[in-house]
């Protein structure tokens, strides 16, 4: 079934090092032509005519609401292409064909499309007065939640804060592409994805396939971090236009496209009031949240505001608790998931009203938390579930040296709950031939090294060494079902699928062989298990950050340090999980420091190239130290969530470190860099 | 089409010859006329550094060098390091210390710090920093990349002799 892009007898570090990884752009198939993609300059106008190429007369086709995202159905269609009018700079309007991509960007030069330009809603703030931005609906709202009971309450301390998040686009360093080919009957796609089945889910939804015509394998994938999960327009264009060609098709977008038509993570604002009494023992909560979903509420959109309020509590326990959660349309691309979607929202603005109470009773920041931690599983009042929290913090504390560290720094800490995506379980697939053991998962490595889990796990189940172990790239052909990778579930989930399918398939032959049974004896013959795992038990877990911050000899504030400690639950690679939370910890600095998109108020995007939208390099980097605490989960091989941890757990910890050094407040992410500057460097201004 | 030029350029120790477009970029003169994938297109703003090459031993971007502009002249693309179907040792420090994660920027990275460990085969920590500032990783946080680097350093000071001779550090 292997399509033979991918060596994956070979190690990956190997491949990679090499230049042999096998990338969608590296494709070459015969007679193939690349698309390219007419887009929008405008972030909402009316579309009066369009001359050339495939237009949206032609496709008539929207879009499914399919991956990580997924949900709810919206009143408001998402065209493919569009037609009628544009709500985003960089929607897709038309699309033209080439023998290359320089011909094909020729070509798109051709193509006219006459549009009659429309005041943008920039500000989400404003969208529910402003003019729906489509037609035919009555107003920008998407959805409207209320969590808890409203409640009215007197504490000795009552603080509020409007708190934000801006918009981050999710830049992975390989763009979105694909390559789609046809026989006249079965669509074949090479992508760059998190998840081949919810692209084949999406793509058979849209140009009215049958899922079974539709085959999706996966490629080497440059990263995702939540932008790979679901389809998008380009996808469907270029599935359409191989099918209508009877040619392959290449799409790969440029960053300035990616940066233009990618769905972005946050881009949410908390106004939030806490009740307390003077040891700083939370008494109550309220909060209002507002979402910017961006142009089309695909899915998230409907629901993201929920989400978000609902763990709003944290790992804290709270008597009362009330929440109310707005998401609205904006002339901006969609939101989307991006690196904790959702969870990071969350738990800064949870954990920014912590440091609050700690500087209005002059309770220790520490103390205050763990005056609210938890000695027992608790429901919040807004619904969400949590694991006792105190013990665990206690052990964070120590394992930061928190008070020796507090006295002679200035830190951050912050505590947070991890809620994993376990929800529609995960499959992984198992096939012995020929001496060797190939290993499929339905959710797909994306820069994550699953295949080292996976040989762990498969090799500790089955007795047989890791290099006979071949890790596969998803492919729907070669797994009957799978859902994908995203919100820190595949090591879990996945993981548990390969356990589950390893020992079922360890049974068959124990079966066949009898008293012969041996694991050498497994890979003499022929033998195929799947498994499709769902777990029952609450999968959330606890993570603690402290983060320390100083000033340069020039008076800069920068992160020096981020330790994290997070239950993994038993890990599975320690440097794997090490690396990750490394990736994550530059991604939560980032996040505090420099990322955000910025928009013109006519809708421009100004954040237009992957240096403006503020990506950390190597000499941006803080220390990163990484610790667990193993505390085994329920599951066959106890493993607990962390891919998400450190992009919750950073900004929170960091801000607030940066808030001690700086002794200024900051609400809103990324802190603006004119506020990152002291005049007096003789406090902690130790040179680089 | 405008006017093809003849260009001659000799890449990874072979020369390779065609007739391109003026406009066309080194990097997709490597990548669609060669067929060497390796260097990879992550930017348009000469940002990301996962298309760097060696132009005549120099550490370029090759996305901002145009194949006429290569005429001439000597490329090494990732493929083109180490020998005899061995890894170079910057290769192979990334390897052992697994200094990637999903592999986009890697080629790039190694080409910046094989061009650093030429010019100084001992560098600090805050060197190599700043070598490899002009290539962005989205998934390590760097720090496998730098013990990566270092790992390499190590084994060439071992070894003693490097695979050229290096200027002395000014």
């Amino acid at each position: 079934m292997s399509v033979g892009f991918v060596d994956e007898e070979q190690d990956p570090d190997v491949r990679f090092v090499r230049g042999a990884g096998r990338y969608v752009d590296d494709i070459k198939l015969e007679g193939m032509q690349h698309l390219y993609v007419v887009r929008s300059p405008y972030a909402r106008a009316r579309v009066l005519s369009v001359k050339g190429g495939i237009t949206g007369d032609e496709l008539k086709a929207t879009m499914e609401s399919v991956g990580e995202d997924a949900g709810g159905r919206s009143t408001v269609s998402f065209p493919v292409l569009s037609a009628s009018y544009v709500s985003y700079v960089g929607q897709p309007v038309a699309a033209v064909l080439g023998g290359d991509k320089y011909e094909a960007a020729d070509k798109a030069e051709e193509v006219d499309v006459q549009y009659e330009p429309l005041k943008p809603v920039m500000d989400p703030e404003r969208s529910l007065e402003s003019e729906p931005i489509h037609p035919g609906t009555e107003s920008n709202l998407v959805a409207a939640a209320e969590l808890g009971k409203d409640f009215e309450l007197k504490a000795p301390v009552e603080v509020d804060e409007t708190l934000r998040m801006e918009r981050i686009a999710p830049n992975p360093m390989e763009t979105k592409g694909m390559v789609a080919s046809y026989d006249g009957s079965l669509l074949t796609v090479y992508a760059s994805t998190q998840s081949p089945f919810s692209w084949r889910e999406g793509l058979a939804g849209s140009l009215g396939l049958k899922e079974e015509s539709v085959r999706v394998v996966q490629m080497d994938t440059g990263g995702g971090f939540g932008s790979k999960g679901g389809i998008y327009p380009e996808y469907v264009v270029a599935a359409y236009a191989a099918m209508k060609t009877k040619r392959p098709v290449k799409w790969s977008e440029s960053r300035y496209e990616n940066l233009l038509a990618t769905n972005m993570g946050r881009g949410v604002r908390g106004r939030m009031k806490v009740y307390a009494d003077r040891k700083g023992k939370l008494k109550g909560l309220k909060a209002d949240l507002l979402v910017d979903v961006g142009a089309y509420p695909l899915g998230g959109g409907a629901w993201t505001a929920k989400w978000i309020a609902s763990q709003l509590v944290g790992p804290y326990a709270v008597p009362k608790a009330y929440a109310t959660a707005k998401a609205v349309l904006t002339n901006k691309v969609n939101m989307g998931p991006y690196r904790g979607a959702g969870r990071p929202e969350a738990a800064f603005f949870m954990e920014r009203m912590m440091d609050r109470i700690a500087d209005e009773t002059g309770v220790d920041a520490a103390e205050v938390r763990l005056r609210n931690a938890t000695t027992r599983r608790t429901i919040s009042p807004l619904g969400m579930e949590a694991p006792p929290s105190r013990r665990f913090f206690m052990e964070a504390l120590r394992a930061f040296k928190y008070s020796s560290r507090k006295k002679k720094e200035k830190v951050g800490l912050s505590f947070f709950m991890l809620i994993p995506a376990a929800y529609g379980g995960e499959s992984a697939k198992l096939a012995v031939k020929g001496g060797r053991v190939k290993v499929w998962m339905g959710g797909s490595s994306h820069g994550q090294r699953h295949d080292v889990f996976a040989k762990k796990l498969v090799s500790e189940e089955l007795g047989v060494p890791q290099d006979v172990i071949d890790f596969q790239h998803t492919d729907t052909a070669a797994i009957s079902g799978g859902v994908g990778s995203w919100g820190s579930r595949t090591a879990i989930l996945g993981g548990g699928a390969l356990v589950e399918a390893s020992r079922s398939l360890k049974a068959a032959a124990k079966k066949e062989l009898g008293k012969g049974y041996s694991p050498a004896r497994i890979l003499e013959g022929d033998y195929e298990a799947e498994a499709f795992f769902k777990p029952k038990d609450m999968l959330n877990t606890l993570g603690a950050n402290l983060a320390t911050a100083r000033l340069t000899k020039e008076g800069n504030a920068v992160v020096e340090e981020v330790l994290s400690f997070y239950d993994a639950g038993k890990v599975l690679n320690q440097f794997m999980l090490e690396s990750q939370v490394t990736g994550g910890v530059a991604q939560g600095v980032g996040e505090v420091m420099y990322e955000r998109a910025v928009y013109s108020e006519d809708g421009q995007l100004l954040t237009a190239s992957i240096a403006d939208a503020g990506v950390i390099h190597a000499t941006e980097m803080p220390k990163s130290v990484v610790m667990t605490a193993a505390h085994r989960s329920t599951l066959p091989h106890g493993a607990k969530g962390v891919g998400e941890s450190p992009t919750i757990g950073v900004p929170p910890a960091a801000t607030r470190a940066l808030e001690v050094l700086l002794g200024r407040r900051f609400t809103t992410l990324p802190i603006e860099p004119e506020k990152l500057w002291a005049l007096d460097v003789s406090d902690g201004g130790r040179t680089r | 089409m405008t006017q093809a030029h003849h260009v001659v350029v000799e890449v990874n120790g072979v020369k390779r010859e065609a007739d391109v477009e003026p406009r066309l970029l080194l990097v997709h003169f490597l990548r669609e006329n060669l067929g060497l994938t390796g260097s990879h297109i992550g930017c348009d703003t000469t940002s990301c550094g996962a298309c760097t090459v060696l132009l005549d031993g120099k550490a370029v971007k090759s996305c901002t060098v145009l194949a006429v502009q290569a005429d001439g002249r000597k490329v090494t693309t990732i493929e083109g390091l180490g020998a005899d179907g061995k890894l170079d040792r910057v290769q192979e420090g990334f390897v052992a210390k697994h200094g990637l994660q999903c592999g986009f920027c890697t080629p790039g990275m190694v080409i910046s710090a094989y061009a650093l460990l030429q010019e100084n085969p001992d560098p600090t920590e805050e060197e190599i920093k700043t070598a490899i500032s002009g290539n962005i990783c989205r998934c390590t946080g760097y720090e496998s990349i730098i013990e990566s680097v270092k790992h390499a350093a190590k084994a060439g000071r071992r070894r003693k002799a490097p695979s050229r001779p290096s200027r002395r550090r000014s």
